[in-house]
């Protein structure tokens, strides 16, 4: 396997769409009910908590930027099989694209988990999942300028969503806020630590660097796009904490689609059916770069086609997830998933860039 | 079948005799070239022979115009004496003449328009241009009519209109690259461009499209432009056709390039993005805030047309909830003697709009009033009293497609007006959900999608800000001086802003 990849000139794309591809996979299912978990740690210091989150994912941003611009142009893949050699290299990258397949399958199951409750008990998990299926295999399929692309898109159309979230401030209650800095330091930590599931998506930097045309921007943008998302997290807390009462808040799974339920238009009402399918768009992207990813992992280690992988994950997803038919096997599937995403992408980039800097350290001292 | 062998299919060599195996030269005596021409002819009755004193002339009787070969020709030459070429060049009183000595030539100039003037002994023909002007004058564009602006149309002749083109643009860079498609038709198609302007690397990539292409007929440019077009399966068209001979200009100002067919009032300009076909000529004639207005009411109507029938389906088979109670009353009360349910009722009216345009558009313009009132107001009213649809889809399906018709390009309309169907469906079927997994559907295809392998989807992705001045909206000429970037000007500002205003 290859460690520095050349790509050619006519798949790269521009260092400024990185902004829209790290904040599109960052918003996804998370931000439709993260609220709940987080009061139940922090109350009504949680936007702290959010905050928190929010930094430590600015950290961690430039920490894999720095291990990636220690090689010039390579994916995670590749600096696994420079820093741990053939096996153990590949023992990571299998595990990575396994977290990436699972968090593929989390937000799959996510969504149509939301579908299920709101709007359609009736329709089947294979029909919703083959559905979204065919968007994702089509999206792949168009290349990666596309998917950058749909990535764009995706948050460009949805920014009027944001307008609604100002909606239910008409009945805000501001005293809900007070008493502020009640908090300990250990209950707003746990509260950042549950953030993970919502936060997640930046580490698609991993596989998508090398594709970036000036490498030297992707900092600055990547940077961004994750202040503009902890923006929205914590404008989102801010609203349901006011909105909502305490108890409310903690009894409310789904707090921001909730929140849309006040939407009230002269000719539409019941704002979140539209907001929820319209959250298709949203969870587009996340699909399809996960799985993008995932099957460029499998090109990249295994030589078999991507375009073979992506049916196979695909026809995969479709079984596996006739497993997860409750709430309850949801939730531990959720549970799970947190754990395991949370060493993955928040322990993970500091082991690995301190494993670089170390390996780059002792070169440095072997060639002089 | 796989894309590329559909690909080889069309690609394939469509099998003709060709002329050139029969023989490759000229016969020294006029028998044998008669015996010959016929031959080639397939005894046509109206090829013609005259011989007197040494000369043979030889063409198609429709194909000429009689008045000049009786009197700039035969009037010429009647002396009885034997002539030798340079005395028939300098008595001919024709302006476009040739010399040839391949038959393959001479025949296609005879087919063109030619009368051939054979001496008795020599291996050359002497070739006189004097077609029949069979062609209809200048008249204004049928199909998109504009307000403010020129009133005039290309019609089927090429020459007329290469000419229309010239008028607008007066610069010997306007550059005129002559191919012939068709073994059978061998129509004439001309490749324009601005030299200095357009990228050469696009203009190469046509000529390398155009040198592809091997079909025994083309008849129109709408068949060239299928042929040249990046996803030739997509229902999306990736280049424009238009009767205006403004619009060709403008593209071609702005970098692109146009392609005109003999034969076709049609000519096609590309690259054309996605956006770029719901503008008009007219949105630079009028004021600025006005082009932006009827801009955004394109856009607004292009999406009114494809969702609004869908969304009503959607809401009144799934979702009820979402539809306000003071209007649910009403929608209550006109749908409560419809016996269908709302995909049906919607698929249903909307299928008789199709019927009525179809029906317009095919028929004699004296019926098609008639048609009209028939349509409109007969089965409109009808329908309703009947209890067969409800008053409020009526307005509904009415007002897309009214909103169909707003788009400027008729190939863009009448996607617009397909691609509903789909949507509807899926509407049907699965509500909301359905909507929106046709309209991401719809996006990816979009964002896939090139034009002559340059993005559909600019200026929006990938963005390019300072395109965006002339998009959706259209800002003042001070801020709309660059050309866009889609066609990768080789001169990229079309004036100095300081000095406009």
């Amino acid at each position: 396997m290859e460690v520095v990849l050349k790509i050619k000139s006519h798949y790269l794309f521009n260092a400024f769409l990185i902004f829209f591809v790290v904040h599109a996979t960052q918003i996804g299912v998370g931000v439709q009910g993260f609220q709940r978990i987080i009061f139940q740690n922090a109350h009504q210091d949680a936007w702290i908590s959010v905050i928190i989150s929010g930094v430590a994912t600015n950290l961690l941003v430039f920490m894999i930027i720095k291990t990636l611009e220690l090689y010039s142009s390579t994916d995670i893949y590749g600096i696994h099989h420079d820093l741990f050699g053939l096996i153990i290299g590949k023992l990571l990258n299998v595990s990575y694209i396994f977290y990436l397949i699972m968090s593929f399958f989390v937000v799959l199951r996510n969504y149509i988990e939301v579908i299920q409750a709101w709007i359609f008990p009736e329709l089947p998990l294979w029909f919703l999942s083959s559905s979204m299926l065919l968007l994702v295999i089509y999206g792949i399929n168009s290349g990666i300028r596309s998917i950058v692309g749909i990535a764009f898109f995706s948050v460009t159309l949805s920014l009027w969503l944001l307008i609604f979230i100002a909606y239910p401030m008409k009945y805000a209650n501001w005293k809900q806020m007070l008493p502020m800095f009640e908090a300990d330091m250990i209950s707003l930590l746990k509260g950042a630590y549950h953030m993970t599931f919502t936060v997640l998506g930046y580490e698609i930097l991993y596989t998508i660097y090398p594709y970036v045309k000036e490498k030297k921007k992707v900092q600055k943008f990547a940077q961004l796009g994750v202040v503009f998302t902890t923006l929205i997290y914590t404008s989102l807390m801010v609203v349901s904490t006011v909105y909502f009462s305490g108890e409310q808040l903690e009894r409310t799974i789904w707090a921001t689609l909730s929140l849309f339920k006040v939407v009230r238009l002269p000719f539409i009402e019941r704002f979140e059916y539209v907001a929820i399918t319209y959250w298709m768009l949203i969870i587009l992207p996340n699909l399809i770069l996960y799985m993008w990813s995932a099957s460029r992992g499998i090109e990249r280690i295994f030589n078999i086609k991507s375009k073979n992988t992506i049916w196979g994950i695909s026809i995969l997803t479709i079984i596996g997830i006739q497993f997860f038919v409750t709430r309850n096997q949801v939730n531990t599937l959720n549970g799970v998933f947190a754990k395991f995403a949370f060493f993955v992408v928040t322990v993970y980039p500091v082991i690995l860039y301190l494993f670089a800097l170390v390996k780059r350290k002792l070169l440095k001292k072997g060639a002089s | 079948m796989k894309k590329r062998e559909i690909k080889k299919l069309l690609n394939k060599d469509v099998p003709v005799e060709k002329v050139q195996q029969i023989i490759s030269d000229i016969p020294l005596n006029s028998i044998k070239l008669k015996e010959l021409l016929i031959q080639i002819f397939h005894n046509t009755s109206d090829l013609k022979f005259i011989k007197f004193s040494n000369l043979t002339l030889v063409y198609i009787d429709n194909q000429i115009d009689k008045h000049e070969l009786n009197k700039n020709i035969i009037g010429k030459l009647q002396k009885e004496r034997t002539y030798t070429i340079p005395e028939i060049v300098s008595n001919l009183a024709v302006s476009d003449l040739e010399e040839s000595n391949e038959i393959q030539f001479v025949v296609l100039s005879i087919l063109k328009g030619s009368a051939g003037v054979y001496i008795e002994g020599e291996k050359k023909i002497i070739l006189a241009k004097i077609p029949s002007e069979n062609s209809r004058s200048i008249t204004k564009p049928e199909n998109e009519s504009q307000v403010i602006g020129p009133q005039i149309g290309f019609n089927e002749n090429l020459s007329t209109n290469v000419s229309i083109i010239r008028k607008y643009i007066k610069t010997p860079d306007l550059c005129n690259e002559l191919f012939l498609f068709g073994t059978r038709t061998n129509t004439p198609v001309s490749l324009l461009y601005i030299k200095g302007v357009a990228s050469e690397e696009l203009i190469s990539r046509l000529r390398k499209k155009l040198r592809k292409i091997k079909i025994d007929g083309m008849l129109d440019s709408a068949v060239l432009n299928q042929l040249i077009n990046d996803d030739y399966l997509s229902i999306f068209p990736q280049m424009l056709l238009t009767e205006r001979p403004d619009r060709i200009s403008d593209g071609l100002l702005n970098g692109k390039i146009a392609l005109i067919v003999d034969g076709s009032t049609m000519a096609i300009l590309c690259p054309m993005s996605f956006l770029e076909f719901f503008h008009s000529r007219e949105d630079y004639n009028v004021r600025w805030p006005i082009a932006t207005f009827v801009r955004l009411l394109r856009i607004m109507a292009m999406f009114l047309s494809v969702f609004f029938t869908a969304l009503y389906v959607a809401a009144l088979t799934f979702h009820y909830e979402i539809i306000p109670q003071a209007l649910l009353v009403p929608l209550g009360e006109s749908r409560s003697r419809v016996p269908f349910p709302p995909l049906f009722e919607a698929v249903l009216l909307e299928f008789i709009i199709e019927l009525l345009r179809e029906a317009g558009a095919r028929l004699p313009t004296k019926v098609g009033q008639t048609m009209g009132i028939v349509g409109g107001i007969v089965i409109g009213t009808a329908a309703v009293q009947a209890g067969f649809t409800s008053n409020i889809l009526i307005i509904i399906v009415a007002l897309g497609a009214l909103a169909s018709f707003t788009t400027p390009s008729y190939t863009m309309g009448s996607l617009i007006r397909i691609i509903r169907f789909p949507i509807l469906f899926l509407a049907g079927f699965w509500g909301f959900y359905g909507i929106m997994f046709g309209f991401c559907l719809t996006l990816i295809h979009l964002l896939r999608l090139s034009t002559l392998e340059s993005p559909y989807m600019a200026p929006f992705y990938p963005p390019r800000l300072k395109d965006w001045s002339d998009s959706v909206v259209r800002l003042p000429f001070n801020l709309t001086y660059k050309r866009p970037a889609l066609t990768r000007p080789r001169d990229e500002q079309k004036y100095d802003p300081d000095e406009t205003k």
